[in-house]
C-alpha cells in the first residue's frame, strides 16, 4: 500500500476540468510533477495536501480516506507538510515568529522543543541568521525558503511542495536539492516545477501532466529514453522541428521533426523528452537552458 | 623584553588567578583595567571559563531575542493563566493587539459620551457601536478561506474552525466587559447597560455562519449594514430610542442567534473535510 | 597578502540595532566571557551572574539604537550589567560584593611577576599601604565609585547609605590617600 493513492480522481472548477481520471500512486522518494500552466499540477497537489476535495474518484493518503471522518483527515494532516504555490505572511511577523505560529498549529505545544524545531528548519533552509528579521524585509527567495521551512516542520511523512524553486538562485537550489533528497529517504515528497533541471537533478520519478491528464509516469531515465533518436545538433534549424534553438557553439539544437542535412544525433536531455511528450503544447513552456 | 606596554598581555596564569579570586583587590583592578582595553586578553579569558556556563547564558539570550514578544493584552492573559500555545495562536490575530482594542474602546467611549450628553435621547450611536464592536473584532481575527495564509491553517491538525472559535472567544472576552461598564454610564433604565448584549451575542454567530459561505469581510459588511439599518431606521421612523433592544426584538435576536449556532455546529461537524470549512 | 577587514564593535552594535542576530552573537563572543568573569569576581551566585549577562545582552538587542558612539562597547555593557546586578542583589546580604583588599601573606606564586606588576601599573608600597589604612566603609566607597564606575547616588543605594555620606567618605578617603601618595594615579578623579 502506497503513501498516496489516487484512483480515477477528477476535479472541475465550473466549466473547466482541471483533472480528469487521474490514477497515480506515490511512495518514499522524491517525485516531480512537470507540466505547463493549467495542466492541473496545483490542483493535484492541493488534493493531496487535503486543501480541496476531489469531485470524483478515490483518494487515500497514508492509508486513510480523508473524506471519511474528521479523525482521518486530522491524522493525515499531522504527518503533512505543505507549501502552497502562493503563501501569504502577516506583514509584521519575523521568520521565527511565523514558524512558531505554524508549529503551534501543528501541535508543537512544548515551548522548548518547538523553538529547537524552528531553529532546526531555519538552519535546514539556510536562514538561521535571519530568524529575527521581519518577513516583509526578506527577499522573495528568502520568503519562499521560509515557506519551505514550515513545510519541513516535524519531518513529515508526506511533503507537498508547489513550485518550491521559484525565486531561488542556483546555489540555493543546490541546497534545496540536498535537503529534499535527504528528506526523500524517509518521506514521500511531491513537488511541482517548471524547471526540468530540478526534476533531472532531484527526482527519481517524474509525472508529466497536461490538460488534466497524466501523460507520463515513471523513472526520469525512462522519460529521457523516449527522446533518443529524435534530437540532433545541426548547422541550421530544422524546418518541421518541434522546437529548435541556437546553442552557444553556434550550432542548432533541434528537437523532433525530420533531421536537417548534416545533423548529428545529440544526447537527449530531460527537457527534450518533456517537449516531445507535450507535442504542440511545447511552445508555451520552452525556455532555453 | 623589548616590547612596549602596548604589546603586553596578561599571561594565562595571571588571568586564571584573577578568575579564582586569588589576586588582591588592587592587582585585580589593574588586571581589569588592562583587559577592558585589550581584545586579545578578553578572548583569552573566554578559553579559561567553563564553556557550558557561557553556552548556557547564550541559549537564554537567544531564546529571549528570537521569540517575538507577546502583545500587551496577551501578556496580561498569560499571567492570568492562559496556556502558552494558545497565546501564540491569539497573538497572530490583528484584533487582539493593543491598538485595535484601544480603537474599539475609544469608539465606544465616544458613543457612550454622545448618549450621556443627549440625556438618553440619542442612544443610536451607542446601540449601533456596542454590538458591532465584537462583530468587527471577530471578523478581523481571521481571513477568508482562500487567503494564502489561511490555506496553511486549513491544512494543519489544529483545525480552522477551532482557531476561529478560539479567536472569537478571545475577542468577546476582551471587548464585552469593557462595553458593559461603559453601558452603565448611558442614561436611562439600568437594563440598558446590558441590553445591547442581546444583539451582540446574536450577531456574532450570524457573522460566523454567513462568513462560512461568503468570507469574513463580506459577512462583516453585510451584518454591519443590516444592523445599522435596524438602529438608524428605528431612529428615523421614529420609534422609541430603546426600540432596537426591547423585549420583542430581543426574542428575534435570540431566535437568529440560535439558528446561526445551529448552522455553525452542522458545518463544524464536517469542517475538516478537505474543501469545506467555516 | 590581503588583510581581512575587522568589524568594529561599534559597527556590530549598529548591525544589532538593525535586527542582525549574528552581530549580537559576535558581540557576545567578544565580550560575554569577560563580562561573566568580572561579575563572578563580585558575586558568588552563578545563577544571578547568568541572568544578569542574559539581561544585559537582551537589553543590548532592544536598545542598540541608544548607543552613543563615544566610549567602548565593553564599558557600556559593563555599565548595564553592573547596575543590573546591583539592583538585583541590593537586598541580599549573603552574596559577596566587595573583593579582598588585604594583601594575603606573601606567597610568591600568588603575586604577579615584578615585570607584570610594572606593566599592569601596579605599584605596591605607598598606594597599597594607603588603601589598607582606609577603613572598610571608605574602601567600599572607593571600590564602588572609582573602580566600578557607579555614580555617587548609585553607590549610596548599593551600600545602603545616603548619597551625601558617599560623597563625604569619598572626599575623606581621597584626602587620606593624597597624604599617602606622592603623585596622582591615573583614573582617580
Amino acid at each position: 500500500m502506497s503513501a498516496v493513492e489516487l484512483a480515477g480522481v477528477g476535479k472541475r472548477y465550473g466549466r473547466v476540468r482541471a483533472l480528469a481520471d487521474v490514477d497515480l500512486a506515490f511512495d518514499c522518494g522524491v517525485t516531480g510533477l512537470l507540466g505547463p500552466n493549467g495542466a492541473g499540477k496545483t490542483t493535484l497537489l492541493r488534493i493531496v495536501a487535503t486543501s480541496i476535495a476531489a469531485d470524483s474518484g478515490e483518494v487515500r493518503l497514508l492509508g486513510r480516506d480523508p473524506h471519511r471522518s474528521q479523525a482521518d483527515v486530522t491524522a493525515v494532516r499531522r504527518e503533512l507538510g505543505y507549501l502552497p504555490q502562493e503563501l501569504g505572511y502577516p506583514s509584521d511577523m519575523t521568520a521565527f515568529g511565523f514558524l512558531e505560529y505554524v508549529a503551534v498549529l501543528k501541535e508543537w505545544n512544548d515551548r522548548e522543543r518547538r523553538s529547537q524545531e524552528v531553529r532546526r528548519v531555519l538552519e535546514a533552509v539556510g536562514l538561521a541568521d535571519q530568524a529575527t528579521v521581519r518577513i516583509s524585509r526578506l527577499s522573495g527567495g528568502q520568503r519562499r525558503r521560509v515557506g519551505l521551512a514550515q513545510a519541513l516542520l516535524g519531518d513529515p511523512r508526506l511533503v507537498v511542495l508547489d513550485e518550491p524553486t521559484t525565486g531561488l538562485d542556483p546555489a540555493q537550489r543546490a541546497d534545496l536539492r540536498r535537503t529534499l533528497s535527504a528528506l526523500g529517504r524517509r518521506s514521500t515528497v511531491l513537488l511541482s516545477t517548471h524547471q526540468t533541471e530540478d526534476v533531472a537533478a532531484l527526482c527519481e520519478r517524474v509525472v508529466v501532466l497536461a490538460g488534466g491528464t497524466v501523460r507520463f509516469d515513471g523513472a526520469v531515465t525512462d522519460l529521457v529514453a523516449t527522446a533518443v533518436g529524435r534530437v540532433w545538433l545541426a548547422n541550421e534549424p530544422g524546418e518541421d522541428a518541434l522546437v529548435s534553438w541556437r546553442t552557444g557553439t553556434g550550432r542548432h539544437h533541434v528537437v523532433g521533426g525530420t533531421p536537417p542535412v548534416g545533423a548529428d544525433p545529440a544526447e537527449p536531455t530531460l527537457e527534450d523528452a518533456y517537449l516531445l511528450m507535450l507535442g504542440h503544447d511545447a511552445h508555451r513552456v520552452h525556455s532555453p537552458s | 623584553m623589548t616590547t612596549g606596554t602596548r604589546d603586553w598581555h596578561a599571561d594565562p596564569e595571571l588571568l586564571s588567578r584573577y578568575l579564582t579570586g586569588a589576586l588582591n583587590a588592587l592587582t585585580a583592578s589593574s588586571v581589569e583595567h588592562h583587559v577592558n582595553r585589550c581584545e586579545t586578553c578578553r578572548t583569552a579569558v573566554g578559553s579559561l571559563l567553563e564553556p557550558q556556563l557561557v553556552e548556557r547564558t547564550w541559549a537564554g539570550i537567544r531564546d529571549s531575542v528570537e521569540r517575538p514578544p507577546l502583545p500587551q493584552p496577551l501578556r496580561f492573559a498569560r499571567r492570568c493563566g492562559l496556556p502558552e500555545p494558545t497565546a501564540v495562536l491569539l497573538a497572530a490575530a490583528a484584533s487582539l493587539r493593543g491598538a485595535w482594542l484601544v480603537g474599539a474602546f475609544l469608539s465606544l467611549s465616544f458613543a457612550t459620551l454622545a448618549a450621556y450628553a443627549s440625556g438618553g435621547t440619542a442612544l443610536a450611536p451607542f446601540l449601533l457601536a456596542a454590538p458591532l464592536a465584537p462583530v468587527l473584532g471577530v471578523a478581523a481575527a481571521y481571513g477568508p478561506r482562500q487567503d494564502p495564509l489561511e490555506v496553511l491553517v486549513a491544512t494543519a491538525p489544529y483545525g480552522r474552525t477551532r482557531l476561529i472559535l478560539l479567536r472569537t472567544l478571545a475577542v468577546l472576552v476582551s471587548v464585552l466587559p469593557v462595553t458593559v461598564l461603559l453601558g452603565l454610564a448611558v442614561p436611562g433604565p439600568l437594563w440598558l447597560a446590558a441590553a445591547w448584549l442581546g444583539p451582540a451575542l446574536a450577531l456574532v454567530p450570524v457573522l460566523l455562519a454567513v462568513a462560512a459561505f461568503v468570507g469574513p469581510r463580506f459577512a462583516a459588511a453585510l451584518v454591519s449594514f443590516v444592523w445599522s439599518g435596524v438602529v438608524l431606521g428605528s431612529a428615523w421612523l421614529p420609534l422609541a430610542p430603546t426600540w432596537p433592544v426591547e423585549a420583542a426584538q430581543q426574542g428575534v435576536y435570540l431566535g437568529l442567534g440560535v439558528a446561526a449556532c445551529a448552522v455553525i455546529v452542522i458545518r463544524a461537524g464536517t469542517d475538516r473535510q478537505p474543501g469545506v470549512a467555516l | 597578502m590581503g588583510t581581512t577587514p575587522i568589524v568594529t564593535d561599534a559597527a556590530l552594535v549598529a548591525a544589532v540595532a538593525d535586527g542582525d542576530m549574528s552581530a549580537l552573537r559576535e558581540l557576545y563572543a567578544r565580550h560575554g566571557a569577560w563580562l561573566h568573569a568580572r561579575l563572578l569576581r563580585r558575586c558568588n551566585d552563578r545563577d544571578v551572574v547568568v541572568e544578569v549577562v542574559q539581561d544585559t545582552f537582551v537589553a543590548l538587542w532592544q536598545d542598540a539604537r541608544r548607543f552613543r558612539h563615544e566610549g567602548e562597547v565593553g564599558a557600556w555593557l559593563w555599565g548595564i550589567a553592573f547596575r543590573r546586578m546591583v539592583s538585583r542583589l541590593r537586598r541580599r546580604k549573603d552574596v559577596v560584593l566587595l573583593p579582598e583588599w588585604d594583601v594575603p601573606s606573601v606567597r610568591q606564586h600568588v603575586l604577579p611577576s615584578a615585570e607584570d606588576q610594572v606593566l599592569l601599573g601596579v605599584e605596591y608600597g605607598d598606594l597599597a599601604a594607603g588603601l589598607r589604612r582606609l577603613s572598610p566603609e571608605f574602601r567600599a566607597v572607593v571600590q564602588a565609585v572609582v573602580l566600578d564606575g557607579l555614580t555617587t547616588k548609585e553607590a549610596g543605594r548599593l551600600l545602603g547609605v545616603r548619597e551625601n555620606t558617599v560623597k563625604t567618605r569619598l572626599h575623606r578617603a581621597k584626602a587620606q590617600l593624597r597624604t599617602a601618595l606622592t603623585e596622582r594615579e591615573e583614573g582617580w578623579p
